[in-house]
């Protein structure tokens, strides 16, 4: 069990993590989900011991990662966002190193590096120098490392990252496998490699935590089914914003000319949070002859979701961190997963520029995926 | 300790680094040897130690500049400081894998003498082994002094020029300390400086202004006070201080056959400052 309390870490004058409480269970598989610079790499820094917090603890099945440093790294194997290989070895002298640092005995070591091996599927490169692998090999060896020993908790700092397709896959059965026997934590920026691995999702932002859930239930409600839709239609626009305002229940948040010449897009959503719109668009459309060209639930990106999360102004600099974050999150995480219709209306009333802006730059955000 | 050691040794020979110090060393030393001893048809193999002292200015940076640099630039010392080594460990074993390759050398150099042994009666063997004793204590010195400067970068040209230039200033340092000025008032604003920067490091790790002060104020107090009532305590203050780092000047009673206890001391609590100030190094960027 891991628990890490009121972990703060200041650089300067910027606090790259802010008073962080979490605790993760023995065998879950648990992911650090943020944007870049959103501290995930400073909190398993500080988790593994690699440098210190400001304040602040973090103890590793009871063992204070200060106090006990030697006994609770014991229980860590840790991969790093950049793999800690030395290119002038071979793979399995390195691995042998890394057992020999942390002290593997010498009877269990061959059959454990074997093992280790064939779950990352690097034997074949034994004999390999270190620096004539490729980034993705030299990913997978890298994860060996961390898993020598077979550490009681396994972190993980963006594994996936810079792998091909193919090898993503992998690494996610790797990951999966991990989660019997050890404790897994691992950071990520992509949301559906989380969701795909991982028990437990927490978003952090900013150096705070603005939401922990599993992936389901956060998609669930972060996707908001089908209340939100993107529409295309053909025709001009003034019919069409005429024809919506016979069918009071859809709401227009927002409309444009689209890309495609003689339609405009549209973003529509439901009078209340957990209507299904389709129908009424469609009836409303077929109604007033307007052939729908195309119509889906608007999935919010993880920008968006972050922008939501931390009820953030996206407008720029100068809007960065204004308040947003500040007091405001806890409640927000709390509207967000207990009650959404709350944080709906709570954007609703606040009819401010705020708001309005958050939406349309969902809107946008989205536009660029078409 | 043993498998940082190991790994380290490792990397000496499988990179050109272990090779290149070992040739370097061993052909300066043979060439010294061959011209002061045998062209010259000179028994003395203790004049020709401490002619070669001076060599270690740039042979122990081949050493010692890529031990802990190098490992922040790929950064491998994520796998070394999160491992369950102590950072003492970390620190010791590379410092023995520079002595070791050190001493490799020094056991080849020591054919040099047997070999005027083959022509002479009786070899001065006490002061051989005293001259050698003094140069692997400066040797090893200077290996301390580059285990410090590449633990500061992570940069490998940087450490290897800055140990270099250390090492070249406390070539110098006796020469520079004697220009120093010794009057008591000049020793006076030396220490005043000193406690100036004491105080310094204080509010650089701690960040509390009013300690920091506090510090200041009441050493300068104490030195004013002193200063006051018994001003000798001053005399030549700088010079003794500047001398401290002078490794080379302790050398010379060596070579004059001179084994005293307390230059060894001096040299095994310089080696120990050292590799102390790399441990806090190393510890104290990770524990803020």
């Amino acid at each position: 069990m891991i628990e890490v309390r009121n972990l703060t870490k200041v650089y300067g004058q910027h606090k790259a993590i802010d008073h962080i409480n979490f605790t993760v269970d023995d065998g879950e598989i648990v992911g650090f989900l943020g944007p870049n610079g959103a501290g995930k790499t400073t909190t398993m820094n500080i988790m593994t011991g690699f440098i210190a917090a400001t304040s602040g603890e973090v103890s590793i099945n009871g063992l204070d990662i200060v106090a006990d440093a030697q006994k609770a790294k014991a229980q860590i194997g840790y991969m790093p966002d950049t793999p800690p290989v030395y290119g002038d070895m071979r793979v399995d002298e390195y691995l042998n190193f890394v057992a020999d640092i942390k002290g593997v005995r010498r009877s269990l070591r061959k059959d454990m590096l074997a093992e280790i091996k064939r779950q990352v599927r690097i034997e074949d490169m034994s004999r390999r120098l270190i620096k004539n692998l490729s980034r993705g090999y030299r990913q997978r060896v890298g994860l060996a490392q961390a898993m020598v020993g077979y550490p009681k908790v396994i972190i993980m700092d963006e594994p996936t990252i810079g792998l091909d397709p193919k090898q993503i896959i992998e690494m996610r059965d790797v990951v999966k496998n991990l989660g019997n026997k050890h404790t897994v934590i691992l950071s990520s920026h992509i949301l559906q490699e989380v969701s795909a691995v991982c028990d437990r999702v927490m978003i952090i932002n900013r150096g705070k935590i603005v939401a922990s859930d599993t992936p389901e239930r956060l998609s669930a409600k972060l996707s908001r089914g089908n209340n939100r839709m993107q529409v295309r239609v053909k025709g001009e626009k003034s019919k069409i914003l005429k024809a919506l305002e016979e069918y009071p229940v859809i709401r227009n948040v927002e409309a444009k000319s689209a890309t495609e010449p003689g339609t405009i897009d549209l973003i529509l959503s439901g009078e209340k949070d957990d209507m299904d719109i389709r129908e009424f668009i469609f009836r409303c459309m077929c109604k007033n002859n307007l052939p729908i060209l195309l119509m889906k639930s608007t999935e919010l990106t993880l920008e968006e979701i972050f922008l939501q999360l931390t009820g953030d102004v996206r407008s720029g600099p100068a809007g960065y961190g204004q308040g947003a974050i500040t007091g405001k999150t806890d409640t927000m995480i709390d509207d967000f997963f207990e009650e959404p219709k709350e944080e709906e209306s709570e954007n609703e009333a606040s009819v401010s520029d705020a708001s309005q802006e958050d939406e349309s730059a969902g809107g946008e955000a989205h536009d660029t995926h078409i | 300790m043993i498998p940082i050691y190991k790994k380290e040794m490792r990397t000496y020979f499988t990179q050109m680094m272990g090779y290149l110090f070992l040739a370097f060393m061993i052909l300066l030393i043979g060439l010294f040897f061959t011209i002061m001893n045998l062209m010259f048809r000179d028994a003395n193999f203790q004049s020709v130690l401490s002619n070669t002292t001076m060599f270690f200015l740039f042979l122990v940076p081949i050493l010692t500049m890529r031990l802990f640099s190098e490992e922040a630039r790929h950064k491998t010392d994520q796998l070394l400081y999160t491992s369950p080594l102590s950072v003492t460990q970390i620190v010791l074993g590379k410092f023995l894998a520079a002595f070791t390759l050190f001493a490799i050398a020094t056991a080849i150099t020591v054919s040099f003498p047997l070999m005027l042994n083959i022509f002479a009666d009786s070899l001065p063997v006490s002061r051989i082994v005293g001259a050698y004793i003094g140069w692997i204590l400066v040797g090893v010195s200077c290996i301390a002094v580059g285990v410090f400067i590449s633990v500061l970068t992570d940069n490998q040209i940087i450490a290897a020029v800055g140990t270099f230039a250390a090492l070249f200033l406390m070539f110098l340092m006796e020469a520079f300390a004697m220009s120093m000025p010794t009057s008591n008032f000049a020793s006076f604003i030396f220490v005043g400086l000193i406690i100036l920067a004491v105080a310094g490091i204080w509010f650089n790790s701690t960040r509390n202004i009013l300690s920091s002060v506090v510090l200041a104020l009441l050493g300068i107090a104490v030195a004013i006070g002193l200063y006051l009532f018994n001003s000798s305590i001053f005399d030549g203050i700088i010079v003794r201080t500047l001398l401290w780092f002078s490794v080379y000047a302790r050398y010379d009673s060596f070579a004059a056959g001179i084994l005293s206890i307390s230059d060894v001391v001096y040299y095994v609590s310089f080696i120990v400052l050292f590799i102390y100030l790399s441990i806090n190094v190393i510890e104290k960027r990770r524990w803020r």
